[in-house]
């Protein structure tokens, strides 16, 4: 009553242009238009020297190679890019220099020589190995922030590039260059994908997949820090934006394990993929572990169980919009699994898929129900329904009375005519059977409540 | 009813717990798991021992958030299971929750282990603890490596020298472990290690590994060594760390990732105490200048927050401390009071003011008062609310006249920001400006602002402003009210804006404490009756909570002839809340005469 006579008297006080109650985005919007113009690189260059430059390699005659290197020793000088008007002739000349490079591994025979390699690397770990930068967001959101730019990109992008085509060579031989690039080399590189510019990970996707394929000696050593990396993540920081890059080589990596699969391979997956659904970021990477997650189970049919109730064991229980992640995941499993490794866990996959279809969030219910799109999956469920009925029924018969959405009253409804057509005997037996089932459990909640009474007393006593 | 009638009944519920530790939901698990202890006492210590604890044993693959209850309680148990002698049977549970994956788990079962080691006797810690760590330090998985870490210094000092030398083998396996995680957990726990090692071990054996550690290639596992280095140059003394530690720390101060700098910052006062006076002064000043140019904004601004503590901990004659202070730190400090980076302002504007009375009051109005000034015109306001926040340090060495002398305008500027909060923080020093100043000079300068923060249009603002009114009025005393506050104060009274003669009220009642009754029947009271015909309910309402709480100063004549007649007609208002608090303030007074 007084409060809206207040309010018709006074419109309060007038509204001041520096209100200190800006809403969030706002700020937002104004914080990150300061952050993007900064620079995130941050190398500690011993004052570098200023560039002289260099005659072009397509002039020199004789000493071609002598002047390649030259210009790899050239490019070896960083600069400092937070500062946009520093050096700005020198960092010219560095960059044609670059790009004159990279012309040359591509069009050039006869370029990699064994002398050659240690310049080439040296170069390349000069540029691109540097502590990464503390994220200038600690709360950042992936999913509505826009992420901090590396600041020397103009340079990185050009060694980046100059890496794959050295790579990629047709002349390049591992067996010299696996003097240079070792496991030192591969672990300064892993830890690179942690930038959070999403296209210098792209470029370290492709450089470390190459570095897989061609460098064997080097496979399980990449594997097994790979592991680390994502052990630190899940039990320990929460934080590497470059999971889904390191996963991504992964699904390609697992594509080609060996049957049948190693102790190792398999102890990746239950210690590692598998944890990796608790994180918070999962939507991030999601798609591509679950990538991973179904190239196993497409390896080896036995792991079915112990995936389902690994997730299961995960499943989240507050956060919607993992639970969707999850159900389509299970979906992509379901698809691949056979009615056998079926049998074995569908007791729990549907206990949890009745409390999926319940829950209040209708986005989480509808994708649930979702699964009866699914040929594959509805054929599964009809084989066994003599078992997964009386699962899903005492849950789908309330939802169908008193879910909020319609649509999920909707879907639930053919649910339950599918149910009656594939068992109308066992679909009345439930259908009578769900009143005396209810007052059961409601009189076993209420037993297990005095019970609780009765100990607390004797617990006083 | 027969003793085992009874007996038979207080176990019922007990067998029924039991089972709901097997229950499908989780909550019915945690709930049980968290009643373990009542289990236990209600089966007795035979019981759970041969029972209880085996069983616990045997079901350990539950969720996380059960196992983290269980690990909790466990640590807890000695007297459930008999006392010291038995405590070895609770290792094997805690064994297993050790090795889980979850890391809020295994660190909780780490700590309960911890605790149960100090009940063990030296026999029983070499025959059961010690073993435990050997296995979990030997285990396939990182996670139980990584628990052993936190275990070898609970047990050490008890056991016989070759058990000793076998606890250090393994505590060096880890050191050197393959995996990072490990190594890291190595990093954080040698220097609690080193504090019951004896010393010549600590020199030939972890030393070296200590070293190893900060040059690991991990960043993360270097960052924590770092932190164990308090600790091991506390034992060494300064003599040995200048001989045996040194270069690692000073490689420390220049590595390559920021966070291992910013954590040598982050330690940097401690490193101070415990290498003494001569090798702060021989190393640690070059650093710290060097921490504070670091390119890093993040090591700049923990280097920042240490400028004072690094200073007061100087150990020197006052000269040399002043000297240092002056020539080595503050040129600096003033380049950072212009850094680009806000929180590297803001974390220096939190400490800089604490300088003043190392260097005294020349130095103080030489040096940094321009530097003040800088800050307090800051664009950032966290920067300015910082410095205003601490303008105490240095109104001790300087005193009131000088600061506001120098600093006024800035503060009058202040005033008016568009930060409610650096307002705020503007009004909370004004009593002590006041009190200092003294009344005419305030009233010259000042007083303009208090009365215009009364009308402030954040809340918080208005409400700090009437309770600075009130100290104010204190300490001018009533005259001053009367002629400098009542007047505005009437003149709120028929404000058009409802808030206004809200504000109105709150100082009439906050006045009504720090001027005689007199004053009170004589100026306030006729301003707040007059406001009982408000056409706002929430005016009048506060009207009422107003008379009631000036009771104080009127007696049953005054409440009879002016203050009752107001309140009845309030108690008949059409609105509900208007009569509830008319016939609340009513009652409350009668009772009083």
């Amino acid at each position: 009553m007084s409060a809206a006579a207040a309010g018709k008297v006074d419109g309060g006080p007038a509204k001041d242009k520096t209100d200190p109650f800006r809403n969030k985005n706002e700020l937002k919007a104004s914080k990150k238009a300061a952050k993007r113009s900064r620079g995130s690189s941050h190398y500690r260059p011993k004052a570098p020297t200023e560039l002289t430059q260099l005659p072009p390699l397509k002039d020199a005659a004789t000493d071609q190679q002598e002047l390649f290197v030259k210009k790899l020793q050239q490019c070896c000088v960083v600069f400092d890019f937070s500062d946009p008007v520093s050096d700005v002739k020198s960092k010219e000349i560095k960059r044609t220099c670059l790009n004159e490079l990279v012309e040359y591994v591509t069009v050039t025979r006869g370029v990699l020589q064994d002398a050659t390699y240690p310049e080439i690397i040296r170069m390349i770990a000069c540029n691109i190995f540097r502590t990464l930068p503390p994220s200038d967001n600690p709360d950042f959101d992936p999913e509505e922030d826009d992420p901090t730019l590396e600041a020397s990109w103009p340079h990185l992008q050009f060694v980046y590039e100059f890496f794959l085509r050295v790579l990629e060579s047709p002349d390049f031989q591992p067996s010299v260059a696996k003097k240079y690039i070792d496991q030192r080399f591969v672990l300064q590189l892993l830890e690179l994908f942690d930038s959070e510019d999403p296209r210098e990970r792209d470029f370290l996707k492709t450089v470390l997949h190459r570095i897989y394929g061609k460098f064997l000696g080097l496979r399980a050593f990449i594997r097994k820090q790979i592991n680390n990396i994502f052990l630190r993540f899940i039990y320990q920081t929460e934080q590497f934006n470059g999971v889904g890059e390191l996963l991504e080589i992964l699904g390609s990596i697992i594509n080609g394990f060996a049957l049948p699969l190693k102790a190792e391979h398999k102890q990746f997956l239950v210690k590692v993929l598998l944890p990796l659904h608790k994180a918070k970021s999962l939507g991030m990477f999601h798609a591509q572990l679950a990538y991973c997650v179904v190239q196993f189970l497409e390896k080896d049919a036995t792991l079915t169980e112990q995936v389902v109730r690994g997730l299961l064991k995960f499943w989240p229980r507050t956060v919607s919009s993992k639970e969707v992640m999850y159900l389509g995941e299970m979906e992509e499993i379901m698809d691949v699994m056979e009615p056998g490794q079926f049998e074995k866990i569908m007791v729990p996959l549907f206990k949890q898929i009745a409390k999926s279809v319940s829950s209040s969030h209708f986005q989480v219910a509808e994708r649930a129900l979702f699964f009866w799109n699914n040929e594959y999956v509805t054929q599964l469920i009809e084989e066994n329904n003599a078992v997964i009925m009386p699962i899903l029924f005492p849950s789908f018969y309330r939802i169908s009375r008193e879910h909020w959405n319609q649509t999920i009253v909707a879907l639930v409804y053919n649910v339950l005519k599918s149910f009656m057509e594939m068992n109308s005997k066992l679909f009345d037996e439930l259908t009578n059977a769900y009143k005396a089932e209810r007052q059961k459990e409601r009189k076993r909640e209420k037993d297990r409540e005095d019970l609780l009474k009765k100990f607390e007393h004797l617990h006083i006593k | 009813m027969t003793a085992t009638d009874s007996a038979n009944e207080a176990l019922y519920p007990i067998a029924v717990l039991i089972d709901e530790l097997r229950n499908e939901d989780v909550q019915l698990r945690l709930n049980s798991v968290k009643k373990l202890s009542t289990i236990a006492l209600a089966l007795g210590v035979e019981r759970t021992r041969t029972e209880l604890i085996p069983f616990l044993t045997d079901t350990i693959y539950d969720e996380d958030e059960v196992l983290l209850t269980l690990a909790e309680q466990l640590g807890t148990f000695i007297p459930l299971v008999g006392g010291d002698q038995f405590a070895h049977v609770l290792l094997p549970p805690l064994e297993s929750l050790a090795t889980v994956e979850e890391t809020v788990v295994r660190d909780k079962a780490v700590e309960s282990l911890r605790k149960l080691a100090a009940s063990h006797s030296p026999a029983d810690l070499e025959a059961h603890f010690v073993p435990l760590v050997r296995r979990l330090a030997n285990g396939d998985w990182f996670t139980s490596r990584t628990s052993a870490c936190g275990l070898f210094s609970v047990c050490y000092e008890r056991v016989g020298a070759a058990v000793k030398q076998q606890l250090r083998q393994h505590f060096s396996n880890l050191c050197t472990d393959d995996t990072p995680m490990v190594r890291r957990a190595a990093a954080g726990k040698i220097g609690e290690l080193a504090q019951v090692v004896e010393p010549e071990f600590v020199r030939s054996e972890l030393l070296p590994m200590f070293k190893q550690l900060m040059a690991d290639e991990q960043d993360s596992v270097r960052l924590l060594a770092v932190e164990s280095a308090v600790i091991l140059a506390r034992l060494l003394g300064p003599e040995d760390t200048d001989k045996l530690m040194m270069k690692s720390l000073r490689s420390a101060v220049d590595d390559k990732s920021w966070r291992v700098r910013y954590m040598v910052a982050d330690k940097l006062t401690e490193l101070q105490s415990a290498l003494g006076a001569e090798l702060t002064q021989r190393y640690l000043v070059e650093a710290f200048q060097a921490l504070l140019k670091d390119p890093e904004a993040e090591v700049r601004a923990v280097s920042a927050s240490k400028v004072r503590d690094f200073c007061v901990n100087l150990e020197a004659s006052e000269a040399e401390r002043t000297n240092i202070a002056l020539n080595s730190i503050l040129p600096a400090v003033k380049d950072l009071a212009g850094d680009a980076n806000q929180h590297v302002k803001s974390a220096l504007a939190s400490v800089v003011m604490g300088l003043s009375p190392l260097l005294g009051k020349e130095h103080t109005v030489e040096q940094l008062l321009p530097l003040f000034l800088t800050q307090l015109k800051d664009e950032c306001p966290e920067v300015r609310l910082n410095i205003i926040s601490n303008l105490e340090a240095v109104n001790s060495v300087i005193g009131i006249k000088q600061l506001s002398m120098s600093l006024l305008p800035a503060i009058v500027e202040l005033a008016e920001d568009s930060k409610w909060r650096v307002r705020l923080a503007i009004i909370q020093y004004m009593p002590l400006l006041a009190s200092q100043l003294g009344s005419q000079f305030f009233d010259e300068k000042l007083n303009q602002l208090c009365m215009g923060w009364l009308v402030d249009h954040v809340f918080a603002i208005r409400e700090a402003a009437v309770l600075n009114l009130r100290k104010l009025v204190e300490a001018f005393g009533s005259d001053w009210a009367l002629s400098t506050v009542i007047p505005k104060v009437a003149e709120l009274a028929v404000d058009t804006n409802y808030l206004h003669r809200m504000v109105c009220l709150f100082c009439v009642t906050e006045l009504n404490s720090a001027c005689p009754p007199d004053m009170v029947r004589a100026h306030l009271l006729p301003i707040v009756l007059k406001m009982a015909s408000d056409t706002v309910p929430n005016v009048r309402f506060k009207v009422a909570q107003t008379l009631q709480q000036l009771a104080a100063s009127f007696d049953a004549e005054v409440f009879e002839q002016q203050v009752k007649p107001c309140l009845d007609s309030l108690a008949g208002d059409a609105d509900i809340d208007v009569q509830f608090f008319a016939c609340e303030a009513l009652e409350a007074i009668r009772e009083k005469f």
